[in-house]
C-alpha cells in the first residue's frame, strides 16, 4: 500500500473502538435489510418449490373456480387425442397434527407421462416397486411422503395415522418415501386421485389437470384446440402465472417490510457519517502534512474513498453474516403471516438468495461511500493550511445547520409536493416518507443549537458550569449535530409507527366491533383462506341450526375466484341474517339501494378491492364463474380491515347458481335473547361432535383472535423498530465518544479547576440528556406527520383502507422513555471516561 | 531562481479586511540562505504558504526558475510543491501513523521513487541527520529535536531545491536549536537548495545569508543585518 494512503487509513486501525462502531451501524444496517429479504425470499421459494413439486414437467394447467373440473370432461379431453399429455390432479390442505401439509391426489398411470427428469410426483409416484403401487391402488387411505417429512413424523412405510382434512379425522397409512427427494417435498402428501376426491369432498371434481404441451408451432396448434374445447368456466393458465398470482398476494407485504429495513439503513447512514467524518477530522492534521507535501486532492479523496470502501466491504460482510442470524428468527414471523392472511407456506429451508447478498453488499458500500463523500470532499477540498482550526471546523458546522435548515424545508416541501403530484404509486409514498424523515433530520442539528442557545440564555444567573454545557453543546454542532440527526429521525418513526400501529388497531378494533353481529360463529378448521375444501358438511349444518336457542344465521362460502383483467378475487357469498346486513359500514352507493341491488345479483365490494381494481360504484367485475366470465354490477363499496386484497360480497344464492357450488365455510349464528351462551355452545358442540371437528367460537373469541393475528403481524414491524432503535443509540454513542475525545483537554481543566469526577460524570449526562430531550421535542410533530403519512399515503396506497388517526399520549411518552434513555445510556460510557481520565496526561497532551 | 512581484493577500476578519501582505517583492537565487523576520501576524507563514503552492496569492507573482506558480491551476501547484519544495515545520508534523523511516521515504513514493532505492535513499537521508539507527522507531517517541531531524530528512530526501522552513527552532529548546540550524544549512548547501527559513530567533536569523523584514505587508532588508555585515 502506497505510504500516503498508509499514513491515512492506518489512523482507524490506531483507534479500533471508533472502528468498531462504524462497523456495527453498518452491520446492523445491512443486517436488517438482508434478514427481511432472506425471510421474504424464503417464504417465497418454499412456496415455489411446493407449486413446482406438484407441477413436475407440466407447462400449462387448466384450472376451474372452487367447485374445480368435472372429471368426465377429463375422460372426453382424452379421447380428443390431441398431442398434449394430460395429468389430473385433485389438491387441498390436510394437517398431520399441527403440520399443515398440501395434499394432492395423482392418477398414478397419467402423471408419469410427466416424467419430468422422473421429478414430477407421479414419475416419484409411479417408479415405486410394483407391489406398493398394488397397494397404492387397492388399499384405502394410503399415501407418499418426503423420507425427510415422514422420519420428523415418526412414521414408517406400513404405518397408520390421522389425517385431518377439514375437520374431519381421516385414517392413512403411510405406503413409502416418495422415490427422488426434491425441495418442495416437505409440506407434500401424495395420495391416489380418487382417495384426495374423497377426503377433500370432490367426487366426480378435479382440481386442475396439468398438461405438458410440446413446444413449437405443433404445441400453440394443439393449445388452440384445447381452448376450444375447453368447458365454461375452465381456463388454461401457462406454469407461473398462478405462482405468480399468489406471491403478488403477498407483495404489498413484503414492501413494506423492505421499507422498514431501509429505514435502519437510513439511521445507519448517520452512525457511518458520524464515525467516518470524525475520524477524517481527526485526521485533518494528517491530511493537511499530506497536501504539503504533494499530496493531491484527488489521491486524498481516493484513499478516503477506499478506506470507506473497506469499512462498507467487512460492514456489510458482517451485516450479511447477522443478518442470516436474524433472518432466521425472522423467516417464522413472515412465514406466520403470510399463511395468516395470504397463502399456505411451509419454510423447511432458508435460502438467502444470491440477489439478496448483491444488494446488501451494495447498499453497505454505498452507504459507507455516501456517507464518507462529505467529509472527505471537505477534507480533500481544504486549503492545505495546517492545523484547520476546531473553531472554523464549528463555524462551518453552524453554517452548515443554517443550510441543512434550508434543505430541511426543500425535502419537507418535496414530500408534499410528491404526496399530491402522485396519488396511487406506493414508491412516491415511500419516496415521500423517506423525505420527511430526512427533513427532520436535516432540522435537528439547527433545533439542538437553538435549544441550547435558548435554555443557555434562560439559565443566565444559574451556575456558569451550566451556562458553559449549555454553549458547549450549541458551539459543538460538527459532533452533536450528527448524533441528533439520527436520533430525531429514529424517534420521529417510531412516533409515526406508533400511532399508525395505534390508529390501526383502534380503527381494526371499531370495525370488528361493528361486523361481528352475531354471537357464534362456526367455521371448518383448516390451513388456507379461501380454500374451497373448507366447508362444513350439510348433515352439520343442519345439526347446528336445529340447535335449541338459535333464532337467526348468516351463512357463507368465502372462495377465491378468478377475474380474467385482475387475477385472483377473494368472494365472499353470504346469506345475511337481517340483523347483519347493518354490520357492513358503506362508504360508496347509495344505503337505500346497495342491499336490494346486492340481493338482485350485484357485488359490494370492500374498500381494498375498490382501490386496487380502481373500480366503483355502477361499474362492473367481470369473474369467470361455471358459466363463463360474467361481469358482475357493483353495487356499493363497503369499509374493510380483514382481508388487504379486499373481498366482494355477492348473495350465497346467486354465487351457487353461478359457481355451482353449495357449500358453506363458516356460519354466523344468533342467540335467541332468553338463550345462555354457554349452554347453547355446549349443545352446537354436541351436535358437531363425531361428525366434523369445527372451530365454534363466540363473539368475544373470533375478535380476541382477529386482534391476536393483527398483533402477530406487527410483531416484525416491532422488531425492525427496535433495531432502528438500536442503530440511533449506537449513534449517539459514537458522536458522544467522539466528541469527548476532542474537548477532553477542556472537561480536563475543568477538574484542574476543582470540578469532581462525579461533577463531570454528570456534565456529559446532563449534556447527553439534553441531546435526547431536543431530539424528542423535534420528533413531535414531524412524528405526528409520519404517522399522518403512513395511515394517509403509504397504507391507503398499499392496501387502499382509510385508517382514521387515534392519537395517544402513550405514543409520545414511549417515544420520550426511548429517546431519553438512548441518550442515557449513550452518555454513560463518555461519562466514564472522561471522569476517570488521568488529569495531568489529559491536559499535556492537547 | 525565486522572484516574487507585487504579491499581495488579504483575508477577510468579518467586516474587516486584512492585507497581510501588499505589493512585496523579493529575488533568491539558488543555494542563498536567506531568513525572513517580522512581528507575529506580519504574514511570513502566509508568504512560505504562497511560494509553496499551498495559498494563491490575491495579485502579484512568484516565478520559480522561469515558471510562474502562482498562475498554476492547484493541482499543479501541488505537482510543484511535491518535487521542488521541501517544507521543516515549528511543529514537525510528522505522521504520527507512520514510523521514521516511512515518514522520510513517503517524499519519495509520491515523487515516483519506490521499492529498494527509495529505502537506501531515505536511509542515508537518515544517516545525514544522525538517526539511522531509529528508523524503525515510532515518531511519537522521539525528543523534539529528534522529530525535527525527521523532518528535516523529510524535506530533503528528494533534493528539492527550494527548502521553506517555518520556525524550525520554534518548538525546541536551546542545545536542540543549536543543533538544528547548521544542519538544515548544511544540507541545503550540499544539494545547491535555496533556504528560506521564517523565524523569530536573532541567532537564526544572523546565520543567513541575508535577511529580510515583513513589515506593513512589504518585504525589505533588515537594517539591523545590513549594518553587521
Amino acid at each position: 500500500m502506497p505510504l500516503a494512503a498508509a499514513a491515512v487509513l492506518r489512523h482507524l486501525l490506531r483507534h479500533p473502538a471508533q472502528l468498531v462502531l462504524a462497523l456495527v451501524g453498518l452491520a446492523l444496517g445491512v443486517a436488517t435489510i438482508a434478514a427481511v429479504d432472506m425471510a421474504t425470499a424464503s417464504a417465497a421459494r418454499a412456496f415455489e418449490l411446493s407449486i413446482d413439486a406438484v407441477n413436475g414437467a407440466a407447462t400449462h394447467e387448466i384450472v376451474a373456480g372452487p367447485a374445480g373440473i368435472d372429471e368426465r370432461w377429463y375422460v372426453a379431453l382424452r379421447r380428443a387425442r390431441l398431442p398434449i399429455d394430460f395429468a389430473p390432479l385433485v389438491e387441498g390442505y390436510a394437517a398431520i397434527g399441527d403440520r399443515s401439509m398440501q395434499l394432492v391426489g395423482i392418477d398414478p398411470f397419467a402423471s408419469p407421462a410427466f416424467d419430468g427428469g422422473a421429478a414430477a410426483p407421479g414419475a416419484r409416484a409411479g417408479a415405486t416397486e410394483l407391489p406398493e403401487l398394488s397397494r397404492w391402488l387397492t388399499h384405502s387411505g394410503t399415501v407418499m411422503m418426503a423420507a425427510a417429512t415422514a422420519a420428523e413424523l415418526h412414521l414408517h412405510a406400513g404405518d397408520s395415522f390421522a389425517l385431518e382434512v377439514s375437520g374431519r379425522t381421516q385414517s392413512a397409512e403411510f405406503l413409502a418415501p416418495l422415490g427422488v427427494a426434491r425441495p418442495g417435498d416437505a409440506a407434500l402428501i401424495l395420495t391416489d386421485i380418487a382417495q384426495a376426491q374423497e377426503w377433500l369432498r370432490l367426487t366426480g371434481r378435479l382440481s386442475r389437470i396439468d398438461l405438458r404441451v410440446p413446444a413449437g408451432a405443433d404445441g400453440a396448434r394443439a393449445l388452440a384446440r384445447l381452448q376450444n374445447e375447453l368447458p365454461a368456466g375452465a381456463e388454461v393458465q401457462a406454469v407461473g402465472s398462478r405462482t405468480r398470482e399468489n406471491l403478488d398476494l403477498a407483495a404489498t407485504f413484503t414492501v413494506n417490510l423492505q421499507a422498514m429495513s431501509l429505514l435502519a439503513l437510513l439511521v445507519g447512514f448517520f452512525l457511518i457519517y458520524s464515525a467516518v467524518s470524525f475520524a477524517v477530522v481527526q485526521r485533518r492534521a494528517i491530511i493537511g502534512v499530506l497536501r504539503a507535501l504533494g499530496v493531491t486532492r484527488g489521491e486524498v479523496l481516493a484513499t478516503l474513498a477506499l478506506e470507506a470502501a473497506l469499512i462498507g466491504t467487512v460492514g456489510a460482510a458482517l451485516g450479511l453474516l447477522l443478518g442470516v442470524l436474524i433472518g432466521h428468527a425472522l423467516v417464522g414471523l413472515v412465514a406466520g403471516t403470510i399463511n395468516d392472511l395470504y397463502f399456505v407456506v411451509a419454510v423447511s429451508r432458508v435460502t438467502l438468495p444470491a440477489s439478496a447478498v448483491l444488494k446488501s453488499l451494495a447498499a453497505g458500500i454505498g452507504v459507507a461511500l455516501i456517507a464518507a463523500c462529505i467529509p472527505a470532499l471537505e477534507a480533500a477540498g481544504s486549503h492545505p493550511q495546517l492545523g484547520l482550526k476546531r473553531s472554523v471546523l464549528e463555524a462551518r458546522a453552524t453554517g452548515a445547520s443554517r443550510w441543512l435548515l434550508l434543505t430541511s424545508a426543500l425535502f419537507a416541501s418535496g414530500a408534499l409536493a410528491i404526496v399530491c403530484g402522485s396519488t396511487r404509486s406506493l414508491f412516491a409514498g415511500f419516496v415521500a416518507l423517506f423525505l420527511l424523515l430526512l427533513a427532520v433530520a436535516a432540522l435537528a442539528p439547527a433545533a439542538l443549537r437553538a435549544g441550547a442557545r435558548a435554555a443557555a440564555h434562560l439559565i443566565t444567573g444559574a451556575s456558569p458550569i451550566v451556562r458553559l454545557a449549555l454553549n458547549d453543546i450549541a458551539t459543538s454542532l460538527s459532533r452533536t449535530g450528527v448524533a441528533i440527526a439520527a436520533l430525531s429521525l429514529a424517534v420521529c418513526a417510531m412516533i409515526g409507527v406508533s400511532l399508525m400501529v395505534d390508529s390501526f388497531r383502534e380503527s381494526l378494533h371499531d370495525w370488528l366491533g361493528r361486523t361481528l353481529r352475531a354471537d357464534f360463529y362456526v367455521t371448518a378448521p383448516g390451513p388456507g383462506f379461501a380454500r374451497p375444501e373448507r366447508r362444513i358438511e350439510k348433515d352439520v349444518v343442519a345439526a347446528l341450526l336445529a340447535t335449541p336457542g338459535i333464532i337467526a344465521h348468516t351463512e357463507s362460502r368465502r372462495v377465491r375466484v378468478e377475474s380474467p383483467a385482475f387475477g385472483p378475487v377473494s368472494l365472499d357469498a353470504l346469506a345475511l341474517a337481517p340483523g347483519s346486513y347493518a354490520g357492513f359500514q358503506l362508504i360508496a352507493g347509495d344505503p337505500a339501494d346497495v342491499w336490494g341491488a346486492y340481493e338482485r345479483g350485484a357485488l359490494v365490494i370492500s374498500e381494498p378491492l375498490a382501490w386496487r381494481l380502481k373500480l366503483g360504484v355502477g361499474e362492473r367485475l367481470t369473474l369467470t364463474t361455471a358459466r363463463g366470465p360474467h361481469a358482475f354490477e357493483i353495487a356499493g363499496v363497503y369499509r374493510e380491515y380483514g382481508n388487504d386484497r379486499g373481498t366482494a360480497l355477492l348473495t350465497r344464492a346467486v354465487y351457487a347458481a353461478w359457481w355451482q357450488d353449495d357449500a358453506l365455510t363458516a356460519l354466523g349464528l344468533y342467540l335467541a335473547p332468553q338463550a345462555r351462551p354457554a349452554q347453547v355452545m355446549a349443545r352446537l358442540n354436541a351436535a358437531a361432535a363425531g361428525r366434523q371437528a369445527l372451530m365454534i367460537r363466540s363473539n368475544a373469541d373470533v375478535r380476541e383472535l382477529s386482534m391476536s393475528i393483527f398483533e402477530r403481524t406487527f410483531v416484525i414491524t416491532r422488531v425492525l423498530y427496535w433495531l432502528t432503535a438500536g442503530v440511533a443509540a449506537l449513534s449517539l454513542v459514537s458522536a458522544l465518544v467522539a466528541w469527548e475525545l476532542e474537548r477532553a483537554r477542556e472537561l480536563a481543566l475543568l477538574r484542574s479547576l476543582g470540578v469532581t469526577p462525579r461533577g463531570i460524570a454528570l456534565l456529559i449526562e446532563a449534556q447527553t440528556l439534553f441531546i435526547g430531550v431536543v431530539a424528542w421535542l423535534t420528533a413531535l410533530p414531524a412524528g405526528l406527520l409520519t404517522a399522518l403519512m403512513l395511515i394517509d399515503v403509504v397504507n391507503r396506497r398499499a392496501f387502499g383502507w382509510q385508517i382514521d388517526l387515534h392519537v395517544h399520549a402513550q405514543a409520545f411518552a414511549a417515544a420520550a422513555a426511548i429517546a431519553l434513555s438512548a441518550a442515557l445510556v449513550a452518555g454513560l460510557y463518555p461519562a466514564w471516561r472522561s471522569s476517570g481520565a488521568p488529569l495531568a496526561q489529559a491536559i499535556r497532551e492537547e | 531562481m525565486l522572484r516574487i512581484g507585487d504579491l499581495s493577500r488579504s483575508f477577510r476578519e468579518g467586516e474587516r479586511v486584512h492585507r497581510v501582505l501588499d505589493h512585496a517583492n523579493a529575488a533568491i537565487a539558488a543555494g542563498e540562505v536567506v531568513a525572513i523576520i517580522g512581528r507575529s501576524g506580519s504574514g511570513k507563514s502566509t508568504l512560505l504558504n504562497l511560494i509553496s503552492g499551498i495559498d494563491r496569492p490575491d495579485g502579484g507573482t512568484i516565478e520559480f526558475d522561469g515558471r510562474v506558480i502562482s498562475a498554476l491551476a492547484e493541482p499543479e501547484r501541488t505537482l510543484f510543491r511535491r518535487t521542488h519544495v521541501g517544507f521543516v515545520y515549528q511543529l514537525f508534523n510528522l505522521l504520527p501513523t507512520l514510523d521514521v523511516e516511512e515518514n522520510v521515504r513517503l517524499v519519495l513514493e509520491l515523487n515516483g521513487i519506490h521499492g529498494a532505492a527509495a529505502r537506501a535513499r531515505s536511509r542515508a537521508a537518515l544517516a545525514e541527520v544522525g538517526l539511522a539507527e531509529r528508523a524503525h522507531s515510532a515518531v511519537d517517541v522521539l525528543s523534539g529535536g529528534e522529530q525535527q531531524r525527521v523532518a528535516i530528512a523529510r524535506a530533503l530526501v528528494h533534493e528539492p531545491t527550494l527548502l521553506l522552513a517555518d520556525e524550525p527552532t520554534g518548538n525546541l529548546d536551546e542545545d536542540s536549536a543549536r543543533d538544528i540550524v547548521p544542519l538544515l544549512r548544511s544540507l541545503a548547501q550540499r544539494r545547491a537548495a535555496a533556504l528560506l527559513i521564517v523565524t523569530h530567533d536573532p541567532g537564526l536569523a544572523r546565520s543567513a545569508d541575508r535577511v529580510l523584514e515583513l513589515l506593513d505587508g512589504r518585504l525589505h532588508a533588515s537594517a539591523a543585518h545590513e549594518a553587521r555585515s
